[in-house]
């Protein structure tokens, strides 16, 4: 057995309240391809930053070739060998290709020559001359990895290289990671699909929640036991296929009205359909989708991020038109947005401002023109009272709030807007527990009042626990799950692949 | 001169673009609703009005710094400006607050413009095309009785100004282009098609000076105070300025232009406000507040538009603006102030030998201490929260 190249062990790194890394490890070893797997938020970009020195961790160790180092800046990260391809391009944008090869610190004479002689052994070709500006996703991708390339580091990190590229690129690509590797390079691949992973990986490890759960040789582990993995077992047990009715829940948080599950809500069912889409497309990122929502209803969107879930939001919200298709919607819409302190609140602006965004419209909240604060004032206080807002006056900047009580303002507002229809996006992201099941029972109570509610989610354990009907987009197209196939696995890997489970 | 304060446009055009999110802080003391338990109302008020002091106070010690450097005497300098800007109350009513009016509402249009995040830099040429649109009717409209050609003279000047704006606001709203840029550069045409008219087509019948003939009786303005230059103009400055305070307070427009002013995209996403048509109101109504400040300015106090109308006053509006933390209210006493700045700078040439270029110094030195002083506020406030 080979000494590791590189180990990070006990890592944690936090983020003001949100503990990014709990306890994060990875192992790379000379001469393999080591995939890194977890959902979103599990802490894959942050632990790979750590290696890449972008990152400091708040405590736990990183040992190069056996020596403990500390990894203070990407400079340092360089000297000891590693290279970082990111997932967010960091070219320059008016330079061109060749320009940019010579920013990555690979500026020496002959570097053209050199380039070339990579591209073709490696098969990533790019036009050296032109500008970046003009080149695709595809191109910028390469550009990235040649830079990574040039530095012959000994560990190469890629995170979701394969997003952006072709079949062939990336077949391409992991031939080249491959013959890396037996030159004795330590290559560590992130995507999101398991099947590319597990095509490519001598080894794997599993991320979840910022701990390391998990780490085998690919050969030696079930697809099926890898999803398991990421998704998470524990809390989801209960909850998923609703055969607790989400009660798992109450444990946390006793709910303020009498208990209903989705599951009663729906005893008696409302069939009137609130919003309709039918064909609908929308900036390239989503397609052909149709989607009815009925009262009382809790219909769940599961899918890997940026698979065309915000747009998907922002047309069923009625904040964009949809560029092809129809989409018919109801009046009374509330909509909580995934960036809720950027997109949900004016941070400078107070409680019973952050309301008025609502309801500036409202025939109730002013005559003619004019606005009428004390009515706003005191809806915003009623919002502050029943969410239980921590803020001293509803005169406090909405930027003055936690991220907890800031989702509770921006919840507590659209719920009392949306009569007909809520489109929550990733409604829980980022709160603590007790905060996340507050939110789950407002939006059961909503449905049992009679309100259409779409979850669009990220969190498979949300969508399974929450939803009366399962649907899941990827790459832009809308699949509705059936009862057979609804089940973490069965929904995770139509989310991974877009394949059957 | 000209060349001069071009140079001064592009630095303080800059500085303001700079501090998008500078300015945007101090604004929210006038945007709630009066009475009220909590004190975060009042505090906010408090703060904005310690930047604006603590700007003054910087602003005299480096102003004082830069006099006795260049060898003068920074009391006696002050004492002069003193009794230029108040020193009896003819001077105060004349002087003082008559330079106050077009400062004030040019200050009001700034302010206005930049609540909602348009960068509002071309008050200068606003004023010009309305000074020009108020000389053109008070010449052409002599037949007409007052009661009809002064509400012409000033909408005259209003819609004036409105026009000006149209083509960086079309320019930001539908092509994306910076006003920043757009708006200056059509501050440019204003001042040079407002020379050409007083050369050309609107000359004095004698052809002997660049300005023209005086505009109709009927067409002035009425004095305010008797036997005081002070004229109308200054009342309709406080109405303008009541007016948008409540406006931005209490209406629905107001709310939303302050919303997109604040983020842009919560306006969208949260509010379902479409940013383009506040923008292109706001435009709009800078324009015609700054176009205003120019026909109040032709109507009420020189009756005949010439070269060189305005020593920068769209500019010099924008210091106003910020010293006001863009509170409608505060630009009246911020205008006043640099009204009396202006006002004194004569009498501290004639008694104290300061040139009064000085005051234009003084000027850049408000901006860049109320940019500073916010920043650093801000930068506390993350700190400690």
């Amino acid at each position: 057995m080979k000494s590791p190249l590189a180990r990070l062990d006990g890592i944690e790194r936090r983020f003001g309240s949100v503990q990014a890394l709990d306890g994060a490890g990875l192992e790379i070893r000379a001469g393999e391809v080591h995939g890194v797997l977890g959902a979103n938020g599990a802490g894959k970009s942050t632990l790979l930053n750590v290696l890449g020195g972008m990152l400091q961790p708040d405590s736990g160790s990183i040992e190069i070739g056996g020596a403990p180092v500390r990894l203070a800046s990407p400079r340092d990260a360089w000297a000891h060998g590693i290279a970082l391809v990111h997932q967010h391009f960091t070219l320059v944008p008016r330079l061109a290709a060749l320009e940019n090869l010579a920013l990555g610190g690979g500026r020496r004479p002959g570097l053209r020559s050199e380039v070339e002689r990579l591209t073709e052994r490696t098969g990533l070709g790019v036009p050296l001359d032109a500008p970046v500006e003009e080149l695709g996703v595809g191109d910028r991708q390469r550009i990235e990895i040649l830079k990574a390339l040039l530095r012959r580091p000994r560990v190469l990190v890629l995170d979701e290289p394969t997003a952006v590229l072709t079949p062939d690129e990336i077949e391409g690509l992991f031939d080249l990671l491959r013959e890396l590797a037996s030159e004795g390079v330590g290559v560590v691949l992130v995507a999101h699909k398991l099947d590319e992973v597990l095509g490519v990986a001598d080894r794997v490890t599993v991320l979840r929640e910022g701990r390391t759960v998990l780490t085998a040789p690919a050969a030696e582990v079930e697809p099926d036991r890898l999803v398991r993995a990421m998704v998470g077992e524990e809390r989801a047990d209960a909850i998923a296929l609703g055969i607790s009715d989400g009660d798992a829940y109450d444990a946390v948080l006793p709910r303020p009205a009498a208990p209903r599950s989705p599951r009663e809500t729906r005893t008696e069912p409302r069939d009137e359909v609130v919003a309709r889409l039918r064909g609908v497309g929308h900036a390239g990122r989503l397609h052909d989708v149709d989607l009815e929502l009925r009262r009382g209803e809790i219909v769940g969107v599961a899918g890997v991020e940026g698979n065309g879930q915000r747009e998907l939001a922002l047309v069923l919200s009625g904040r964009v038109e949809p560029e092809v298709g129809s989409a018919e919607l109801p009046a009374g819409i509330g909509y909580v947005p995934q960036d809720r302190s950027t997109e949900g609140l004016v941070a400078p602006f107070d409680l019973a401002e952050n309301v008025a965004l609502a309801l500036h419209r409202a025939p109730d909240f002013g005559r003619g023109p004019w606005l009428d604060w004390n009515a706003l004032r005191e809806r915003a206080e009623a919002i502050r009272g029943r969410f239980e807002i921590a803020a001293p006056s509803t005169r406090s900047r909405a930027g003055e709030l936690s991220g907890g009580n800031q989702q509770r303002l921006v919840v507590g507002r659209e719920i009392t807007v949306a009569r007909d229809l809520l489109v929550a996006e990733n409604p829980s992201r980022g709160l603590d527990v007790a905060a996340a099941a507050f939110v789950h029972d407002e939006l059961r109570r909503l449905a049992a009042e009679g309100v259409a509610v779409a979850l669009v989610s990220t969190d498979l354990d949300e969508v399974l626990g929450l939803s009366d009907r399962v649907t899941v987009l990827a790459r832009g197209r809308l699949h509705e799950v059936g009862p057979d196939e609804r089940s973490r696995e069965g929904v995770g890997a139509r989310m991974l692949g877009g394949r059957r489970g | 001169m000209r060349g001069c304060s071009g140079g001064a446009v592009a630095d303080r055009g800059d500085g303001v673009a700079d501090s998008r999110g500078g300015g945007s802080d101090s604004r929210d003391g006038g945007s709630k609703p009066e009475g009220g338990v909590a004190g975060g109302l009042r505090v906010r008020r408090f703060e904005s009005v310690l930047i604006a002091l603590g700007a003054l106070v910087l602003t005299a010690a480096a102003g004082a710094i830069l006099l006795a450097l260049g060898g003068h005497h920074p009391g006696e300098a002050a004492a002069a400006m003193v009794r230029g800007a108040f020193g009896s109350r003819a001077t105060f009513l004349s002087i003082t607050l008559v330079r106050s009016i077009p400062l004030i509402l040019a200050g009001l249009a700034v302010a206005l413009a930049f609540r909602a995040g348009v960068w509002n830099i071309g008050a200068e040429g606003q004023l010009y095309a309305g000074a020009a649109a108020a000389a053109w009717i008070g010449l052409t409209g002599a037949a007409l009785p007052a009661l009809v050609l002064v509400p012409a003279v000033l909408l005259g000047s209003l819609a004036a100004g409105a026009i000006w704006a149209i083509v960086p606001a079309f320019m930001r709203v539908r092509l994306g282009v910076g006003e920043v840029i757009t708006t200056i550069l059509m501050n440019f045409v204003g001042i040079h098609l407002a020379a050409w008219l007083v050369h050309g087509p609107l000359q004095e019948s004698r052809g002997v000076f660049p300005q023209t003939d005086p505009i109709a009786e009927a067409a002035r303005l009425p004095r305010l105070v008797p036997g005081s230059r002070l004229h109308l103009g200054f009342a309709l400055a406080l109405v303008v300025a009541a007016g948008l305070a409540v406006v931005l307070r209490r209406s629905r427009f107001g709310f939303r232009l302050r919303a997109v002013g604040e983020s842009p995209e919560a306006a969208l996403i949260a509010g379902r406000i479409d940013a383009g048509r506040v923008l292109v109101v706001c435009f709009l109504l800078s324009g015609a507040i700054a176009g205003l400040a120019g026909g109040v300015e032709i109507s009420g106090l020189t009756f005949a538009l010439y070269e060189d109308l305005s020593p920068g006053w769209g500019y010099t509006a924008i210091a106003v603006a910020l010293l006001a933390g863009l509170d409608p209210l505060g630009v009246v006493v911020a205008g006043i102030l640099f009204g009396a700045l202006q006002a004194g700078a004569g009498a501290m040439q004639r008694d104290a030998g300061v040139p009064a270029a000085w005051v234009g110094v003084v000027e850049a030195l408000v901006i860049l201490a109320v940019l500073a002083l916010d920043r650093l506020r801000r930068v506390r406030r993350r700190g400690g929260v």
